[in-house]
């Protein structure tokens, strides 16, 4: 596991751009619970750091669009609901107040 | 205008020279691309007038064309996709009238063959990568050019389905456009923007130069109006996003001057340029501003620079052989 981020760095509904062993790591603090993402949309590498947090109707849990082209994705699975590909997610591993990702 | 083009010129041949050295990672004779890229920089020969030195560059990509007429997103899948299609087809024909050469000509009646027979029954081409109205438009920019430039690629038959299914595709753009004029997608693109500057410039704004069979003026119209509403105080669109703040400067660019309303455009699209090029990154452009060169933006920068360097000539036809529309 490597360190990410310490939590306070990133307050209830910021956004924070890591770079992790040269892989840019979007992290998303959003209703109480973090979110990383690699930053690249599958699509045109769109930056997702910059996408839009939305819920989708008649689904669970939270999508990021991204800004380029409008790709969604899930942002616990990254999921993209039937778009050729999915964004790639790093689960998160919270140790007391920082953040832990395996890359 | 304010901006001058002495000013832009150079960095329209740095950016050019950068272009260049960049070739293997553009290149479908250095291997498998992607092709979208490789689009993006076929345009930007095509409008520096270079063509005819990089032939080798548009048989690569008849090379890689599927037996159905279409290409995949990277040169080495095997499965077509509606959008890419287009903008491979698109750089073809328009090569060509500068090649001249038969195996292309040939690969641009397979690509009518492939749009042909993908059309579904409401007019449209679905594309997972892209939203249904993105999908459309490309492939009817393909046929316009085609109506306007290379209506003696086809035999009369297939000249007269190109026309029915160009005027179907075309219906199913013209009859979403919203009250306010913008096309909007809830799935991919909820501002319109993106949707709305591609519309209007990539196939809707044809129809005037191909005998305003459809009517689209007043639509083209609303569109711009639509952009022009909802540009920022800075010159930018959608949030300062480059590639849609040259979308909009471009689209804007020739639709104005198709329908000969420069007067009230020329303003935004000198600030949509001015911000394009205050955020441009040493070499090249970024998706936003601060954020790394990305090589499609740079190539979209130096067309975006190339057509306003055709805008600012006076007669119109200048900026409309920049889309094909015109030989």
């Amino acid at each position: 596991m490597i360190f990410l981020a310490k939590a306070a760095e990133i307050p209830e509904g910021e956004r924070k751009l890591v770079k992790v062993n040269g892989v840019e790591v979007a992290v998303f603090h959003h209703e109480g619970r973090f979110y990383a993402l690699n930053n690249a949309c599958p699509h045109r590498q769109g930056p997702l750091i910059r996408g839009t947090i939305g819920t989708a109707a008649g689904r669970t849990g939270c999508f990021i669009r991204c800004p380029m082209h409008g790709w969604k994705f899930d942002l616990a699975t990254g999921d993209s609901n039937g778009r050729p590909a999915n964004a790639t997610i790093y689960p998160i591993d919270q140790r007391g107040a920082e953040l832990f990702i395996e890359i | 205008m304010s901006i001058r083009l002495d000013q832009i010129q150079p960095i329209i041949d740095r950016e050019y020279g950068y272009l260049i050295t960049e070739h293997p990672h553009w290149s479908l004779t250095k291997g498998d691309q992607d092709l979208e890229l490789v689009a993006h920089a076929l345009r930007v020969l095509l409008h520096m007038k270079t063509t005819p030195r990089h032939l080798a560059e548009y048989l690569a990509l008849v090379d890689c064309q599927h037996a159905d007429g279409g290409w995949g997103k990277m040169s080495s899948h095997q499965e077509s996709a509606a959008w890419v299609t287009a903008f491979c087809a698109l750089m073809l024909i328009r090569g060509n009238l500068h090649l001249k050469h038969p195996r292309i000509a040939e690969a641009v009646r397979k690509c009518a063959r492939y749009f042909l027979e993908t059309q579904k029954e409401d007019g449209k081409w679905s594309d997972p990568s892209w939203a249904d109205l993105d999908a459309v438009s490309h492939p009817i920019s393909f046929f316009d050019v085609l109506l306007s430039v290379g209506r003696n690629l086809v035999d009369e038959p297939t000249l007269s389905r190109i026309k029915d299914s160009w005027r179907k595709g075309m219906q199913f753009m013209l009859e979403r456009q919203a009250a306010d004029g913008g096309w909007y997608d809830p799935e991919f693109h909820p501002t319109g923007v993106e949707i709305t500057a591609h519309l209007i410039q990539d196939s809707i704004v044809a129809d005037l130069v191909l005998g305003n069979e459809l009517n689209v003026r007043d639509c083209c119209q609303k569109g711009v109006l639509k952009l022009l509403s909802v540009q920022a105080a800075d010159g930018s669109w959608d949030g300062e996003n480059v590639d849609h703040t040259m979308d909009c400067s471009r689209s804007i660019m020739l639709v104005c001057s198709i329908l000969g309303t420069r007067a009230q455009c020329d303003g935004a699209i000198e600030r949509g340029l001015e911000w394009i090029l205050k955020h441009k990154c040493e070499t090249g452009w970024p998706d936003f501003p601060g954020m790394e060169t990305n090589l499609e933006r740079t190539c979209d920068g130096l067309d975006t620079l190339l057509k306003y360097k055709a805008y600012s000539q006076p007669v119109t036809t200048a900026i409309m052989k920049l889309w094909g529309y015109a030989a």
